[in-house]
Parts: C-alpha cells; structure tokens; sequence
C-alpha cells in the first residue's frame, strides 16, 4: 500500500521535501498544506522582490504540483481553533506529518528605546512589501534617515529596496504603492550598524558589489580593518562608489554595538557604545528571526518531523536546506517503509472535513490574475487581500457545488 | 548518438534542466544522466557528446556538486585530450558573477586537453526566456554539429 506524507509549510524547505521524498517513492502520496491560499512560502514572502533570478526556484517546485503528482493544500491552519487542522488529524491520516513552518518573527535588539512606533523589524518590513496579507495594513514610517541595524543580507536587501528608484526595480514584482511611498519619504542617509567587524559581517560580497550599481548613492564605509584588506567583504566594501553629489548616502559602520534607540515618542538616534549618537527618525531591526508561537508543536513526536529554519533555527541559504530536506526525507522513507500503511482513505477524509482549501488549481486561477496585467515594469502584481485571494482561488464557489 | 549529461548543480534548477535535457533527446539517443558528484574525471567518455549543464554560486564559484570534481580535475590533472564536451551555464544577471561557474568548468577542461563545441550559453534566471527553450534550441544545434564527427558513435 502507498506511504503517505503531510508536509506543513509550502516554502522552500518543504518543497525541497517534497521533491526528495518523491524522488525516492514514485507512488507515495505527498500533499503539503499552508496556511496562505498560495504556495512558496519564503520564496514569496521573504525573498527580495527584485531578486526574481533567486525566485526562479519556484519553476521547480510547480513541476511538484503540476507533474509529480503533490498535493497543494492551501489556506489551511495548523492548531486547534475552529476550521484549524490539528497535528493528531494529520498524524491519525499519513503516515508521516513534516513541520517545515519556518520562522517570520524579528528577534528584538533588546535595547531601551526599541519599542517606539518606528522601530521596525526587517522580516515584518519585508513581508510587507512583498505583499503578504498579515502585513498589507502595515504602514511603515520612515523619513530622512533611517538606520539598519544588522549585517546579513536581510539587511541589505532592505538597504537596496530602500535605496533604490523606480527605474532600478524594472524586473521586479515590488507593487508600486511601496515603491512611491520609500520614493515620498525622501531619504537622504541611510546607516547600517553591525556589532560585527566587516570581515565577519554575515553578508555575502556579492550582494554588496550589486549595489554598486545603484548610480545615485554614495557609500560612506567606515571601521574597515585594514589588517583584513584581503578580506572578501572588505574588498567589496571597498569598491563601492563614492560620487559627488549623490542624492542618497549610506553609511556602514562596522563592530559598533548599538547601546539604545533614543527618542522620547518619536525615533531620534542610535546611541552607541562609546556614547556616539547616529541620528535618525527610524530604526529597521534585521538582527535575525524567532520562532512565533509554533515552539510547542516541535515537541519530539514520533512520526512528525521538522525542517527548515523551523528546526534548525534562522541559518541556512536556501540550497542548504536542499540538502538537509534530502537527508529528511531518506530517514522518513526509512522509517515509514518499516511501518504499516495508513488507510490513504483517511486523508481524503481529513481534505474533505477543511472548509475553504485551496488547492494548487485555486493558485494557478490566483497566479494567473497576478502576472496577466502586471504594472509597467512590473513581473507581477501580487494581491495581498485574502479574502480576494480565496474568492479568486474559487473555494466559495467549489463548496457551494 | 551517445550522449553524456553531466550536471553541477546547488539550488537543484541546474539537474531539472539536466532531467529535461535528458527527456528531450533520450527518444533519439543513448543517454545518461549524472551528478558531476557523481563523475570521474578520468572516466569522461571519449566516444560521445559530454553535455555539461553548471550554474553558478556564491562569488562566482562551482556549484556543490561540481565541486569534487573541479578538485579532483587540479589534484590529479586527467588527460581529457580526447573528450569532447558542450557546455550550457545557468547564471543570474543581477550578480557581476553571471555564468561564471560554467565558465570554470569549461577552463578547467580545456586545460587538461578537451575540446570544446559550440558556444557556451548563459541563462539568466532574472530574464524572460526559460532555461528549457534555450537549452533544448542549444543541445540540438551541438548534437547536430557533433553528429558529422567521426568520434561519435
């Protein structure tokens, strides 16, 4: 009798499950649930839009759905409130449950000060201009100058998107509410602090030699260590321009630990250690990622699994996780080949108890509406109305029949 | 014809493309498909068409799993005088590092004496084009130009 697998979380550490558990059993029965009507998870909500190339991926999990036979099971929430679908339901129906749910929570600088309404995390930020309907009444304040604490490539990607103008997001999916509401707030200095010197920064280089492409911002780089020129991100520090004139400056500072937010009911500054005030009226926290409130669900069960950033904490690329979803997936098809089958007609039992599934035909009719009449330069014009999301998706319509 | 797809790949779009290669011409051909994790250097087949698909990663760098095979091609310097390979990359022309991993791949071969036919192309995953169009388009004008060979079984 066929295994089956429910895999929680359509991002890219379950799809990569997914793929690998399909490559080893053709005839397993995989359906990877969501709680948005929409799949791709990270991909979607946490990848910069403008960097469509690392998108791309996604064209390898579509075939997922569309030729090897995955189950799309979205808008459905794990817990235990009405309409939920609890961990017993999916452990009582597949033989496996998989909790690839990701991290989205910002982790919090810790620091007087860090509660002021414009301190803002970067995965919150990020989710926002990618669209996500948690976030589309999200309204973000910033002006003039706006600091950046961190320095991975979270913070850079909000760096770029804050950095760059209209002309320099031809390519990219960025709706253009976002764009002219950073165009409007005028900025003329950004600050990105680390606490880290610059050659142990987290940053690729190659994320920072792509800014150098932005023609109307000067880099003002400073704490480089000249014991490390040598060093990748020193030298890719080092090359950035620096024309007269620009519009916009950003500034990196490198091994300086913040020591407050200052500001009384408004941003003000960073304070340093050593006493420096960087001023600013708005501070993107993008120091790394928490869990939400999923922590108890990682509770050693058997037969459910965890993936991802949800079980390894926020490290990782994404191709990493393509190679911790493979070693995954050959424990699980261990394990589960050892056991008796579960009855395949309980988890059809499970999808027909959900209201309002949207499964990967419903996304398509989303998908489709999105990239059909995308604004001038646009790739696509995300929705982030959920409730215009289901209606597209067609689970209204599909129940009623 | 016998035809040898080798892939090096990181985020798994570079094996897809190597898979749909493999579709694509298996129905006229005599085909495999291996991970250049997977591969030898010292075994490349001398009596096909070597077709390489490689992206890039990182700062311009190997894939992972052309890794081990890059290492072992400097640490035991293979003749390859008598291989003939193909070389399609997979890039993303946002990064200055654009194709650079098939790049490496092809000089490192042509070091050690292969020779290379055909142009090598580049797909941009930030463009419109998909990779498959290109590449099938790309394999079939290699598979033509290697079938007046006399090598080529």
């Amino acid at each position: 009798m066929p295994r089956s697998v429910a895999i929680v979380g359509a991002g890219p550490s379950g799809c990569y499950t997914a793929q690998a558990l399909r490559k080893l059993d053709p005839d397993m029965r995989i359906d990877i649930f969501d709680r948005m009507p929409v799949p791709y998870g990270l991909i979607r909500y946490g990848v910069a839009a403008d960097h469509q190339g690392t998108k791309a991926v996604i064209r390898q999990f579509s075939r997922l759905f569309e030729r090897q036979n995955v189950g799309f099971a979205g808008n459905v929430t794990l817990g235990d409130g009405p309409g939920q679908v609890t961990l017993d339901d999916l452990r009582g129906a597949y033989d496996a449950v998989v909790l690839a749910l990701g991290l989205h929570g910002d982790r919090r600088p810790d620091l007087p000060g860090q509660d002021l309404p414009q301190v803002i995390g970067a995965g919150r930020l990020t989710r926002h201009w990618n669209d996500h309907p948690d976030e589309a009444s999200f309204d973000p304040a910033f002006a003039d100058r706006v600091a950046i604490l961190g320095n991975g490539n979270v913070a850079v990607d909000v760096l770029r998107i804050l950095a760059k103008r209209a002309d320099d997001l031809e390519g990219s999916d960025l709706a253009v509410r976002h764009s002219d509401r950073i165009a409007a707030a005028g900025l003329r200095r950004i600050e990105v602090i680390g606490r880290a010197p610059a050659h142990l920064a987290k940053f690729d280089p190659v994320m920072i030699r792509e800014l150098s492409k932005l023609p109307h911002v000067a880099f003002d780089v400073h704490d480089l260590d000249p014991d490390h020129a040598h060093d990748p991100r020193i030298a890719a520090l080092s090359d950035l321009p620096r024309p007269e004139g620009a519009a916009l400056t950003v500034a990196f500072r490198f091994g300086r630990a913040p020591d407050a937010i200052e500001g009384v009911d408004a941003v003000r500054g960073v304070r340093l250690a050593g006493g420096e005030v960087i001023p600013c009226d708005a501070v993107i926290t993008a120091i790394g990622f928490r869990d939400g409130n999923a922590a108890p669900l990682a509770a050693d069960r058997p037969g459910v699994h965890a993936a991802g950033w949800f079980a390894h904490g926020p490290r990782g690329t994404i191709p990493d996780h393509r190679a911790a979803a493979k070693a995954l997936a050959d424990r699980i098809h261990t394990e589960i080949s050892r056991q008796d089958a579960i009855d395949p007609g309980l988890a059809d039992a499970l999808m027909g108890r959900l209201a309002r599934v949207v499964d990967y035909a419903g996304w398509q009719r989303i998908d489709a509406v999105e990239t059909a009449d995308p604004p001038p330069g646009r790739v696509r014009g995300k929705l982030d109305d959920l409730d215009r999301m289901l209606n597209i998706a067609g689970t209204e319509q599909e129940k009623t029949e | 014809m016998k035809i040898e797809i080798l892939y090096g790949t990181e985020t798994g779009n570079a094996e897809m493309l190597a898979e749909d290669l493999e579709a694509h011409l298996s129905g006229d051909h005599d085909v495999t498909l291996t991970n250049l994790s997977d591969a030898d250097p010292a075994a490349l087949a001398v009596d096909a068409l070597n077709v390489l698909v490689c992206s890039t990663y990182g700062e311009g760098d190997l894939p992972a799993s052309a890794q081990p095979f890059a290492d072992r091609i400097k640490a035991t310097a293979p003749d390859l005088s008598q291989v003939r390979f193909a070389i399609f990359g997979l890039g993303d022309r946002e990064y200055e590092t654009f194709g650079l991993g098939s790049d490496k791949l092809a000089s490192l071969l042509i070091g050690q004496g292969a020779t290379q036919l055909g142009e090598r192309l580049v797909h941009d995953a930030s463009g419109s084009d998909l990779a498959e169009d290109m590449a099938i388009e790309w394999v079939d004008a290699q598979v033509q130009t290697a079938a007046t060979q006399s090598w080529a079984a």
